[in-house]
């Protein structure tokens, strides 16, 4: 289980406040969808939970599995089980995609004390999962997300996600930059990885992506607070009205 | 400094100076003089050596007031010179091309040992057997008044001891890699003169090495290199070279490229010394291309520099420079590209990159693009960066479980990589790779 305490966070260079007594819990198995306004919040969320470096947490606290994350370092957090899809994923010019996962696997596996793979297996490995996400083998060989569309990156994050079998998944705006064909192909991706065992978060700006990947709980996040949850109909209704209704209430 | 400065005015106005200011630039005319006797060659090579000892008396060593050695002051940075290495050194192949390199290249490897050849290979002559009876093409190249132009080169015409002899048939496509080694003993300073001639259509990969393994001496050398392409050759030229601290490596590569030429040069340099990869190119028919790489690893006190001269003389012709470099501790690197398209040389199509990753804030990279353009339909470019490692990127492969030291040997690896990823024969680009990648960890 995924426990947000009355998190409070700014920017470790400026004074800017972002998030302010965030609280949220989301119990194994359950898929839950943050829906809000630009500039509520939901990015730092996302990096606060991987624990990217420039923010400063001020109060509350992040525990997963009954144990507090903020403190670890990133790649700590991996080996835990948490795993954050990037709403930008980042080219790293230089290092072959089967490269780059097999590293990352075998890291993650190596913390979790499990034996590493060796090249045959992780070979299997990542050719079935990439088969399903319709990722042509061949570009797992350039570098990467170099020269990559946006849905080939988005769809390189989720086989990512598939071969780091994460526990926590954490969807940072993963509709954006995606055509229908792709959300299609992504969804399916995620929604395979739906499990007793998983939490899931997804962060979206758009209802579109919630009829794919169909949530539990909807929780409206402005102004650095949950200012509202519901079922999956909060998500529909927040289409018709849009956040005009909590961004008044922030002001 | 101000006495070196009257001597060179002095000497430009035609007198005749004896006197030099450094004690180093004295040991030298000093070594030249001790060993002129027994330098290899006739009375021709002596008259080009004495000539070129005296144009270096005038000079002197070059100090930072010389354009071409702005950031490599050898007036101020050779304090002393050591004696020259005449031969007598045995080295066999495997142990003068040191770790990574395996029995293949070894068995092609043309190795020289304190200033002498020792291992020969079929079609290749030791230079100082050679003088005696050198065709014309040799000779002439010895004689290259392009190489009195700077005084480190006039050092190397002076005292070279020996050299390779290459001589490439016309159409001839020689399959594996054709390795020249060079190795001396610490203490010693040693001077090779190789002389290349590809012939019209001929494809071949040339590959220079010369390594001072960790825990070696102190050691100089001078290494000059004429290359000579004909018409339609397709040629790749390697060089690999690693110092140690305190050591000084002088290189120079002197290329010239007939029409419809591929010239693909390829320059590392690793360790702690001071090291200096001059390269001239000179466009003399059309439709040639010269593509550079070049990658090296700074560490300590080390000082590398790639000085490249593009000369394009005539139209139609591709000159492209990828120069990557990773400095840490108080390293240097230099990048001097300069390229010069003359009036008729329309069409010239040049670019050039330099790029410097930054591991300590006590590293320095010095990066000079002088684009001399007088012809009006060309296209040439040129950009430089100096950065540190990206934190963005890191974050993204610690937050998949790949620990920060690991994330961060990896982006290393993959900038200077993408500089190797240019040599196109697999086994050289792996040792290359790996050579880079120990010294990176080193």
């Amino acid at each position: 289980m995924l426990e947000i305490k009355n998190l409070h966070v700014k920017l470790a260079d400026e004074d800017k406040v972002i998030l302010k007594g965030l609280t949220l819990s989301v119990p194994k198995g359950e898929v839950h969808a943050i829906m809000g306004p630009n500039g509520s919040g939901k990015s730092t969320l996302a990096y606060v939970l991987a624990g990217r470096e420039g923010y400063e947490v001020t109060d509350g606290d992040i525990l997963w599995n009954g144990e507090s994350i903020i403190e670890m370092e990133p790649d700590e957090r991996a080996a835990k089980g948490v795993f954050l899809a990037f709403q930008y994923p980042m080219e790293i010019p230089g290092v072959a995609g089967l490269t780059f996962l097999r590293t990352a696997t075998n890291a993650v596996r190596k913390k979790r004390e499990l034996p590493e793979m060796t090249t045959p297996e992780f070979m299997k490995f990542v050719k079935e999962k990439a088969a399903k996400l319709n990722i042509d083998f061949e570009m797992l060989k350039r570098p990467v997300n170099v020269g990559f569309s946006g849905g080939e990156k988005k769809r390189s994050e989720i086989l990512q996600m598939a071969m780091l079998e994460p526990t926590l998944c954490v969807l940072d705006e993963t509709d954006s930059g995606l055509d229908i064909d792709a959300l299609k192909v992504v969804s399916d991706g995620v929604n395979a990885l739906r499990g007793p065992d998983r939490a899931m978060l997804v962060i979206t700006h758009y209802q579109r992506l919630l009829n794919h990947i169909v949530p539990d709980k909807v929780h409206v996040l402005a102004d650095g607070r949950i200012q509202k949850t519901g079922g999956k109909e909060l998500a529909l209704e927040l289409e018709k009205s849009g956040y005009a209704e909590f961004t008044g209430k922030a002001a | 400094m101000e006495g070196a400065a009257a001597v060179s005015e002095k000497a430009g106005r035609g007198m005749t100076v004896q006197m030099l200011s450094t004690k180093a630039e004295q040991a030298i005319l000093a070594s030249f003089e001790a060993n002129a006797a027994t330098l290899p060659g006739g009375a021709a090579v002596a008259a080009l050596r004495r000539a070129a000892i005296g144009a270096f008396a005038s000079k002197g060593l070059p100090s930072r007031r010389v354009e071409e050695f702005k950031y490599t002051d050898l007036k101020a940075n050779v304090k002393d010179v050591l004696p020259l290495a005449t031969g007598g050194g045995t080295s066999d192949a495997a142990t003068a091309l040191g770790a990574h390199f395996g029995p293949d290249f070894a068995a092609n490897a043309v190795v020289f040992a304190d200033g002498r050849g020792v291992a020969a290979k079929a079609g290749v002559t030791f230079l100082a057997d050679a003088l005696g009876k050198a065709p014309d093409w040799v000779s002439a190249a010895l004689a290259d008044a392009e190489l009195s132009a700077s005084s480190d080169l006039l050092l190397n015409t002076a005292l070279f001891t020996d050299g390779a002899v290459l001589d490439i048939a016309a159409g001839a496509e020689v399959a594996e890699p054709i390795v020249i080694a060079a190795t001396a003993k610490d203490g010693a300073m040693t001077a090779l003169r190789h002389v290349i001639r590809v012939g019209a259509g001929a494809k071949a990969t040339i590959v220079e090495i010369e390594r001072a393994p960790k825990g070696s001496g102190v050691r100089q050398s001078s290494a000059l290199t004429q290359i000579m392409i004909a018409d339609g050759a397709e040629v790749v030229h390697i060089k690999l070279v690693e110092t140690q601290k305190g050591s000084l490596h002088l290189s120079h590569w002197q290329a010239n490229l007939g029409a419809n030429v591929s010239y693909k040069p390829f320059q590392m340099t690793v360790g702690e010394g001071f090291v200096r990869n001059g390269l001239n190119v000179l466009f003399n028919g059309q439709h040639s291309t010269f593509d550079y790489g070049a990658a090296s690893v700074g560490h300590g006190t080390g000082h590398a520099d790639s000085s490249l001269i593009v000369d394009h003389k005539v139209p139609h012709c591709t000159s492209r420079e990828l120069f990557k470099t990773v400095l840490d501790g108080q390293a240097r690197a230099v990048f001097q590209g300069r390229v010069i398209v003359r009036p008729n040389a329309q069409k010239t199509d040049g670019k050039q990159m330099a790029q410097a990753l930054m591991l300590s804030p006590d590293a320095e990279f010095d990066s000079k693009p002088e684009l001399e353009i007088y012809a009006d339909d060309v296209v040439c470019g040129h950009g430089s960066t100096a950065a540190e490692i990206d934190p963005d990127l890191v974050f993204y492969c610690t937050s998949r479980g790949i620990p920060t030291a690991v994330a961060r040997g990896m982006l290393i690896e993959s900038f200077i990589g993408e500089a190797i990823d240019k040599v196109e024969h697999e086994g050289l680009r792996e040792a290359l790779g790996e050579i880079a990648r120990d010294s990176l960890t080193a």
